[in-house]
């Protein structure tokens, strides 16, 4: 038995390596599609970190408020600054026009005499928690300061909700910083003999603080990136892909009349699927170990930071052996399945790139509607790419994975159970 | 069952799914060792599912089959060692040297690769394959892998042969090449069941034919007796046109 398995590994091997265009799906398409969506990604980030996003400036209050947001954002690595379109000086008017236009992300107008505002209303607030207006007169509050922030309204939601939020907060520091100056100011008239407040004591306020760091469970500091995402999330893709040149193997075999020869030989027929299987696992876990290498050393040449694998390499041995047998289970029952190779060619290629969609290969399934994510749980692919998060991203170990790897194998034995009783009943019908 | 007898097919039918008329309707057959039995009909007559059935691809509707000795349905697994089939379709690899086909085939057939060279080399050089022995089989005229396919049948030299028309599509030299090898292959002890359209060849190369035609057989005996008993024939070819008519067949 031994002997057919081995001669049924070997032919299976030849018609792969003579399959120019199976080989060229299986290893270079996942190649070139981690070079491209790494290097799109990380473009797209470096242009925000490193340039920084386009922001007009009005500064039509001319004193502190202004003044302060102005050197604020000029000294910001997140944002280019620009207080001109076109060589002229920014006007509301012409900042609207341009933002509308896509020349700016965002536009940022301060109004005439807001610091005026901020400073009435601080004095009027002394005067009437000290009671020392000479009148009497509660004065009404002054009307409120409005900063307008202009957004671009082809820019995504998420992005900008990431860059007003982090503007309030910069505009709201400031408006403290003067009304706290203000606040100062109107201590020392009402209360002479005071010592002047040092001009950086409303620092002190901020009492509340944020560090942002990235739990992980590695020792190792594991950033998360384009890199970290995508060389996982295309390698399994690759690997499902396989089903499509397994399936074209086992319908070719069918129409070319060989499993005819086949089914009357003293052989089972399941001897033929156990070579198919084994040659397709070996190939996926090549696939992933190329995949590895892109990751670890080709995308590093290209200035792109190296894959970091986390600690666990039995738990990504295990993963990946449980997402090869879960891939070429799939490529068995779809080649059983479908009736003719091309039927086949569309079924494979569909059914991965929805099972990859819901999957999360394409967008990341934490950002998708509920409803979505719930089904993106029932794919074999999230399953895998939960497992590599989980290493590559979460520093966790083999045992973290273990329900990610049972699963994929369950699934593997699921297809293999279709693809038997589909075989049974054509056979027996 | 008879002494001489290899192969006995008792009431055979076989009805496929979605289908109301049966491919195989009640065929009884006795074929003895050693004979070259011609199973012939038109287009759709059940010779291509009757040959499928008795090489245990698909199970029958009903009725009984004895190979050597044994049941068809309970003991397939003695039966399938000692049978050999050549499909109508090249059933070969094109991606594959003929040589790595034979190889591949001779291996799910048992046989232990020293002995397998062997057999593969003396066959080769017998059908005149050895030169392009190590050319892929998609580089191959139709005659050259009629050739290959009926080598990849019979490498394991069974007891029963089956032949599908195995002929079809070759020209004169490949055709007699074949059959040739086949009356040796039959007298070293072969029995060869065989399907053709090809009558010449059937009379020729037959010692026992049965005409069959929707699924019943029709008629039955030597190819002479067969001519002998059919008014105005001098050929199978007449016999088989009385028989079956002359009505067009899909």
């Amino acid at each position: 038995m031994i002997r057919k398995l081995l001669a049924t590994v070997k032919k299976e091997a030849l018609l792969l390596l003579r399959d120019k265009v199976g080989l060229s799906i299986l290893f270079l398409m996942p190649m070139i599609l981690i070079f491209v969506m790494t290097l799109i990604q990380d473009a797209a980030f470096k242009t925000i970190n490193e340039k920084g996003i386009p922001i007009v400036f009005v500064n039509n209050d001319n004193d502190s408020l202004g003044i302060l947001i102005e050197q604020g954002l000029r000294h910001n690595d997140l944002c280019t600054f620009y207080d001109s379109i076109d060589g002229k000086p920014a006007t509301m008017e012409l900042a609207k026009l341009a933002v509308a236009e896509g020349k700016f992300l965002v536009g940022i107008v301060i109004p005439k005499g807001a610091t005026d505002a901020i400073r009435k209303n601080v004095t009027e607030l002394v005067n009437e928690t000290m009671n020392t207006d000479s009148t009497g007169v509660k004065s009404q509050s002054t009307d409120s300061v409005e900063v307008t922030i202009m957004i671009d309204p082809v820019a995504k939601k998420s992005f900008l909700i990431s860059v007003t939020s982090n503007l309030h907060e910069f505009i709201s520091e400031v408006k403290t910083k003067i009304m706290f100056q203000a606040f100062a100011d109107q201590i020392i008239e009402v209360i002479p003999g005071k010592p002047a407040t040092p001009s950086t004591a409303y620092k002190r306020t901020q009492i509340i603080k944020y560090k942002e760091i990235y739990a992980s469970k590695s020792e190792e500091k594991i950033v998360p990136n384009a890199v970290q995402h995508n060389v996982p999330a295309w390698t399994i893709f690759a690997m499902f892909f396989i089903a499509i040149p397994l399936s074209g193997s086992i319908m070719k075999e069918r129409n070319e009349g060989s499993v005819f020869r086949l089914h009357t030989m003293p052989s089972p027929y399941l001897l033929l699927v156990i070579g198919k299987i084994i040659v397709y696992v070996i190939v996926c876990l090549i696939q992933f170990l190329l995949m590895l290498s892109v990751g670890l050393i080709f995308l590093p040449m290209l200035g792109l930071p190296a894959l970091v694998l986390g600690h666990s390499y039995i738990g990504i041995f295990v993963l990946t052996l449980a997402t090869a047998f879960a891939a070429t289970g799939y490529g068995v029952m779809v080649g059983t399945l479908a009736a003719t190779e091309h039927q086949g060619a569309i079924m494979g290629a569909l059914s991965i790139l929805l099972l990859s969609a819901l999957g999360g290969i394409w967008v990341p399934s934490y950002v998708m509607p509920e409803v979505m994510r719930n089904i993106s749980t029932y794919s074999p692919l999230n399953w895998a790419l939960t497992g590599f998060y989980k290493l590559f991203l979460r520093g966790a170990g083999v045992t973290d994975i273990l329900t990610d790897a049972i699963k994929l194998f369950a699934f593997f034995i699921a297809t293999m159970a279709v693809a038997s009783i589909t075989n049974r009943i054509n056979r027996t019908t | 069952m008879s002494n001489s007898a290899i192969i006995e097919i008792h009431n055979l039918s076989k009805t496929f799914k979605n289908t109301s008329e049966p491919a195989v309707n009640g065929i009884s057959l006795s074929i003895n060792r050693n004979e070259i039995f011609g199973l012939l009909g038109p287009n759709g007559a059940g010779k291509t599912t009757t040959i499928s059935i008795l090489c245990g691809l698909f199970p029958p509707t009903s009725g009984t089959i004895t190979i050597d000795g044994k049941s068809l349905v309970h003991d397939i697994a003695a039966i399938k060692p000692i049978v050999g089939i050549v499909p109508q379709d090249i059933a070969l690899y094109p991606t594959l040297t003929a040589r790595e086909n034979l190889n591949f085939y001779g291996h799910m057939y048992g046989l232990k690769s020293k002995d397998l060279k062997n057999k593969i080399e003396m066959w080769l050089h017998k059908l005149g394959l050895t030169e392009s022995a190590n050319r892929l089989i998609n580089t191959y005229s139709g005659g050259m892998k009629r050739r290959v396919n009926l080598i990849a049948g019979v490498i394991h030299n069974p007891k029963i042969l089956f032949l599908d028309e195995p002929t079809v599509g070759v020209d004169v030299q490949s055709r007699n090449v074949i059959i040739e090898h086949l009356k040796e292959i039959n007298k070293e002890g072969t029995t060869i069941i065989y399907t053709s359209h090809h009558m010449e060849e059937a009379a020729d190369f037959c010692t026992q034919v049965s005409i069959i035609d929707h699924g019943k057989i029709l008629t039955q005996g030597t190819p002479g007796e067969l001519i002998a008993n059919t008014p105005g024939a001098d050929n199978l070819e007449k016999v088989f046109l009385h028989v079956t008519k002359r009505k067009l067949r899909d």
